[in-house]
């Protein structure tokens, strides 16, 4: 029963893909799918009509008949050309609608994680990124190489069956045997494609890259303290590991091949006996023994394509298995809230006068966890203010900032921007109203001004230029050959550090929000550039509102007031 | 890099042939392993000219990467190869016998003879017996050509993998190396690439070399006309795919690029999402990513539409070189076509028998070009390994030379006794217990073409400690490498308590030091197996008490596990000053160190944290011989004696230290 239920829960991924797919463009899916019709029916008429041709002709070479020789000659040419280039129609068109259902599935995923954003669930590990763009790439092969095959042989398949039982009934006996078996041999590859192999596959590849990693990374720390050699061993296991997964995999599709393939040769086989038996017998004319012969002949071109894409069900499977549950989350994911009271709230409601942020109450507990981070913690913040939140490590400082910045909801209790709750707030609205400033601001793989205007896209060069004086960093920035337009690494390879950290805090500052949370922002800084940050924030911040996560002297000595985490809480 | 995992575009022209092709299908899920090759554009892409009239014979022009290849590798590819051509032309047999079979049975129903031999059912029965004997007998090969080919993939690249660890091993750790993700996907993808190479298009190419040329002859014994119609529609097929693959080709590279760029940007927008949703940038990236997905797939598809081009050209020769077949032998056989054969008609037995051969003679054709981007990503990916192994081998160092000398040594004195008195040359060496004195004698190196220290001479007696301090680039790193025996120096020496550096056994002599890396490195696996890493008989009281000095205690109350904490890039996160802090207490737990040596202990910490690590540091180094490299002014104000580095040496180019820096 259990059992059951796994494999029933495992099923869904394909599945989803699948439908997805087709929900996604049903008219490109089911184009796809008749396409890939012409070519193979005109493949295996093509074999069987030759054959029917040559042994008419040769029957009426040998007797005289009349046979009318240009008809057939024609069809063949025709199949000929049929056949071709409906296989290059087939392939663009499953291959267009299959990269655009892809891109479609790449923002799906996109959005699906952008809903879990900032709620603890950060992806550090360039693994799992890694292999869920691999995972992505993977399921393109859904639809070409299992939708695609498994229709069409079911399709010919049918057609061949109908074709030689009506040339004699008995003759559907071979293609039946044929579409049976490999159907089987199919359904024990579908049946295995959650083996343990596919993962210890998948861990040992994993394993391999991480034990690499340490290996070249840590080289200097192996040399002086030893273990070089136990690195090199752990790798080498990862390697044998891979080895034996895939190995063991490869026998299973191995053997699928052998009996796929023995199958229709005994197909074939049976065919021929069974037709030749048929004219022997005087029930059937030579010309359709042969093409039946010759029908049952181009099954297996066929039926292994279907082979072939089942051999790769179990990868497909698991990427479809973890898309689909990171894009799962656009479907359920509440959406927006779009209320009258959020549209008014939204249209201008005066900063001043009231508390900027207000918490009020608020407890927090991470899932699965033994007590809360945070218990009826109330805070006022009123506008203008800077307010430095102190407290001992883990005591829930940037939980703290987490919720006030909405990336967190609380349990119980509520947060207010201006008088409105955070949960009624559009997310751009939000957006707009708050600034974080982190210890590590995400860098991307772009160039600096498409870094700088992730904040505001309209932003001119000249505030771009501003924004970096604001930071510290224009001189640095002016000194590259390309200026703005310099291409920064991965991470924001290519500058230091500090450096980064500057170029994040220049991003913040092309807002102008009610409040800036600042969640240790020097941390890390050496002293002479901590204190020139924080002395431009000073300058910079205008009139918003700032809530500070700090443990340093000197940035408490910036604040309107400092409270400690427990005195939010009514603890002392 | 595994961040660009590029789409492998299907190609499901693998999909469709016939059974005989089956390792293609079988050897299809090595693509899985095999992400980031590029292989959109080679997809069904044409193998060109020259290398289809080269045929099998791989020598020639042969790429420096294939060097790497065993010998007994390709012999063993080679004999897969020729298992399934034998298995391939084993169909002209079975062939055969349905011909003769149904001939028998026309002449039968022609009624001359009354009774032919094939009109009885134990006839048709034997027939069919010897087909289906034939039939297993070709699958029994094929499943030992692929389990052949299936091995000896796996054990060259395990072969490969352990060549590059050795390579590796022997480098000099100080070495400028690839960066750690691009070594792992050498490791990882670039040596899976070679599998399906070797396993999938090396035996291929054989058959194709083998196959098309066997049916040919059968198909000449029986009619030189139809022999003329496989030889000229095979040869042509290779013409037009090398002119439409080289088409395929130049769209492609500017494809490739635009994969890499699409994927590396999904991931690097994702693991900014943050950022990104913080700034309400999601929408707007969102459709960005949206943008790149389709500007990718019109670029895909016009190299597809190319690349498709070729291989449609190729099933266009096969199908009208099959319809021309069956066309000829039809009129034949009526009597209209009276040439081609060799003398007598061409019979209706004898007309079958070539028809069904036809098939086949372009089957390898189909195989081998299906199979063809195997070879491109396979034959990339042996030049970049090739390349690796070299880079690798100019950069080994004393470890090789002293591990040499060492065995040379070690077959001359045998040593027995504990660790703490082994040494080389017969001298026994132990060392006193206050830490070791330093003596550099005109010490001379230069590294990559530039002299980095001149003649440096320097005397530090047991237990003292020192600063050295200089400009970045001036070659403070560097002493302490030549300290650590990472580079030998080109002239002059190193003394340590009296006994020169290279005498001596260069693990035993790291085994008594401690080092403390300027952007130390935590490893994937728990906080207590990071620190045992220094002492591996360390028990849970000294690791806590390395801790404890090194100033972690506030961190390790935070770490849900304590002791058993993952970290590293899948566990939890450390800030740079947490990561300093845990190598500090992984080199207190080195208790035989004689030697601490510490490389800008405090750059990019903050004040407290860097006064936590200088006191560790401090601690650490009572009664041992400290030195640091460091441009931090507290540290510097101390009142160490300090030895100022780059005066002398004003002609070494200065690197930027600031771009090195590893950030948490």
């Amino acid at each position: 029963m259990t059992a059951r239920s796994t494999r029933s829960r495992h099923a869904d991924g394909l599945r989803r893909i699948l439908s997805w797919q087709w929900r996604f463009h049903p008219l490109a899916f089911a184009a796809g799918l008749a396409m890939s019709f012409v070519p193979a029916i005109a493949g295996i008429t093509l074999l069987g009509l030759s054959g029917w041709f040559i042994t008419a002709a040769a029957l009426a070479g040998l007797t005289g008949v009349f046979l009318n020789v240009m008809i057939p000659s024609a069809l063949i040419r025709g199949l000929a050309l049929a056949r071709t280039f409906g296989r290059y129609g087939e392939r663009l068109v499953t291959h267009d609608a299959t990269f655009r259902f892809l891109a479609d599935l790449r923002c799906r995923i996109f959005s699906g994680q952008a809903r879990e954003a900032g709620s603890g669930r950060v992806w550090r590990s360039a693994g799992l990124l890694g292999r869920l763009t691999a995972d992505v790439a993977a399921l393109d092969g859904v639809y070409l190489r299992l939708a695609v095959p498994t229709v069409v042989a079911a399709g010919v398949g049918a057609v061949v069956i109908l074709a030689c039982a009506l040339l004699s009934p008995s003759l559907a006996l071979g293609p039946l045997f044929a579409l049976v078996a490999t159907a089987t041999v199919a359904s024990g590859l579908v049946r295995h494609r959650k083996s343990a192999d596919g993962r210890r596959l998948e861990a040992a590849q994993e394993a391999l890259r991480v034990r690499t990693v340490d290996l070249v990374a840590g080289r200097r720390e192996l040399a002086v303290y030893g273990g070089l050699d136990a690195r090199r061993a752990a790798i080498l296991a990862a390697d044998a590991r891979m080895g034996d997964a895939e190995a063991a995999l490869q026998a299973r599709i191995v053997r699928a091949n052998v009996w796929a393939g023995f199958a229709a040769q005994a197909a074939v086989t049976l065919t021929l006996a069974l037709a030749l038996w048929l004219v022997a017998s005087g029930d059937l004319d030579l010309p359709r023994a042969v093409a039946a012969v010759l029908l049952v002949l181009g099954l297996p071109e066929v039926l292994a394509g279907l082979i072939a894409g089942y051999s790769r069900i179990g990868l497909m499977a698991r990427a479809a298995d973890r898309a689909t549950a990171r894009a799962g989350s656009v479907e359920t994911a509440p959406q927006e809230p779009f209320t009258l009271k959020a549209v008014m709230s939204a249209s201008g409601e005066p900063a001043g006068g009231h508390d900027v942020l207000t918490l009020d109450g608020v407890t927090f507990a991470w899932p699965r966890a033994a007590r809360p981070v945070l218990e009826n913690a109330s805070l006022q913040i009123s506008a203008g203010e800077w307010v430095c939140i102190v407290g001992p490590s883990g005591s829930g400082k940037s939980t703290l900032a987490s919720l006030a910045s909405g990336l967190l909801g609380p349990l119980s209790g509520a947060v207010r921007l201006g008088g409105t709750d955070l949960a009624a707030l559009g997310e751009a609205e939000l957006r707009r109203r708050i600034t974080v400033i982190g210890q590590r601001p995400a860098l991307f793989n772009d160039t600096i001004s498409a870094n700088l205007r992730i904040a505001d896209q309209t932003a001119s060069d000249d505030r771009l230029w501003q924004a970096l004086e604001a930071a510290a960093l224009k001189d640095r920035i002016a000194r590259q050959p390309e200026g703005l337009e310099t291409v920064l690494g991965e991470g924001g390879l290519g500058l230091s550090g500090g450096e980064q950290r500057r170029l994040g805090l220049a991003r913040a500052y092309l807002t102008t929000p009610d409040l800036f949370i600042l969640d240790e922002m020097t941390e890390g800084l050496d002293a002479p550039t901590a204190a020139l940050v924080l002395d431009r924030f000073t300058a910079f911040r205008g009139k918003a509102a700032v809530l500070m996560i700090a443990h340093k002297r000197e940035e408490m000595a910036r604040a309107d007031r400092v409270v400690s985490v427990g005195a939010l809480q009514g603890r002392v | 890099m595994p961040d660009n995992e590029p789409e492998n575009v299907p190609d499901n022209e693998n999909d469709k042939n016939d059974m005989n092709q089956a390792p293609q299908a079988t050897t299809a899920d090595h693509d899985a392993n095999r992400a980031p090759n590029v292989t959109v554009a080679v997809t069904g892409t044409s193998p060109s000219g020259a290398d289809l009239s080269g045929g099998a014979a791989d020598a020639g022009s042969r790429p420096s990467g294939q060097a790497l290849l065993a010998p007994a590798e390709m012999r063993a590819m080679r004999r897969a190869g020729n298992m399934m051509s034998l298995s391939d032309l084993l169909w002209i047999p079975q062939a055969g016998v349905i011909a003769w079979l149904v001939a028998a049975l026309l002449s039968g129903a022609d009624g001359e003879a009354g009774q032919s031999a094939a009109n009885s059912l134990p006839v048709i029965l034997a027939a069919a017996a010897v087909f289906l004997l034939l039939a297993f007998a070709r699958l029994r090969l094929n499943l030992s050509a692929q389990t052949l080919a299936l091995e000896t993939g796996r054990g060259a690249r395990t072969r490969l993998r352990r060549d590059l660890l050795a390579a590796f091993a022997a480098a000099s750790p100080s070495a400028p190396l690839p960066g750690s993700g691009e070594m792992a996907a050498h490791m990882g993808e670039q040596v899976e690439a070679v599998g399906p190479y070797l396993s999938n298009f090396m035996p291929q190419k054989v058959r194709l070399s083998i196959v098309p040329l066997g049916i040919l002859f059968a198909t000449a014994c029986v009619s030189w006309l139809a022999a003329l119609i496989l030889l000229v529609a095979g040869p042509l097929i290779p013409v037009f795919m090398a002119l439409i693959g080289l088409r395929a080709k130049a769209a492609s590279l500017g494809q490739q690029k635009e994969l890499t760029r699409m994927s590396g940007m999904l991931m690097d927008r994702l693991r900014g999402l943050e950022t990104l949703r913080l700034f309400g940038a999601v929408e707007r990236t969102r459709d960005e990513i949206e943008e790149a997905g389709t500007r990718f797939r019109i670029g895909t598809m016009k190299v597809l539409r190319i690349a498709f081009l070729s291989s449609t050209v190729l099933e266009l020769f096969s199908a009208l070189g099959i319809a021309f077949m069956a066309v000829f032998v039809g009129f034949s056989l009526l009597g209209d076509v009276t040439t081609g054969t060799w003398g007598a008609p061409l019979s209706f037995g004898a007309g079958l028998f070539i028809l069904l051969l036809a098939p086949d003679f372009f089957a390898p054709l189909r195989a081998y070009s299906a199979a063809y981007h195997e070879r491109a990503a396979g034959l990339a990916a042996l030049e970049t390994l090739a390349e690796l192994n070299e880079r690798l081998a100019s950069a080994q160092s004393c470890e090789a030379a002293t591990a040499s000398a060492r065995a040379d040594s070690a077959a001359a004195s045998p040593i027995g006794g504990g660790p703490g008195d082994r040494a080389l040359g017969g001298r026994n060496l132990s060392l006193p217990g206050a830490g070791v004195s330093l003596a550099l004698e005109g010490v001379t190196l230069s590294l990559g073409g530039h002299r980095v220290l001149n003649d440096l001479s320097l005397r530090v007696n047991a237990g003292d400690h020192l600063l050295l301090s200089g400009p970045s680039g001036s070659g403070k790193t560097t002493l302490l490498d030549l300290l650590l025996g990472f580079h030998r120096p080109d002239r002059g020496r190193i003394l340590v308590s009296g006994f020169d550096l290279e005498s001596l056994d260069l693990d035993w002599w790291r085994d008594h030091v401690a080092w403390l890396g300027q952007a130390p490195v935590l490893f994937h696996g728990s906080l207590r197996a990071n620190l045992r890493i220094a002492d591996a008989r360390a028990g849970d009281r000294d690791c806590l008490d390395a801790l404890a000095l090194a100033g972690c205690g506030e961190l390790l109350a935070r770490l849900p596990r304590g002791l058993d904490t993952p970290i590293g890039e899948n566990g939890f996160g450390l800030s740079i000053g947490e990561q300093r802090r845990v190598a500090l207490a992984r080199a207190a737990l080195r208790k035989d160190a004689r030697l601490i040596l510490a490389d800008e202990p405090t750059a990019g910490l903050d004040r407290d944290t860097a006064d936590a690590v200088i006191e560790g540091l401090m601690t650490l180094g009572r009664d041992r011989t400290l030195l640091i490299a460091t441009h931090d002014e507290a540290l510097l104000d101390r009142g160490l004696p300090v030895l100022e580095f780059g005066r002398l040496e004003a002609s070494v180019p200065p690197v930027d230290d600031d771009t090195q820096g590893r950030d948490a």
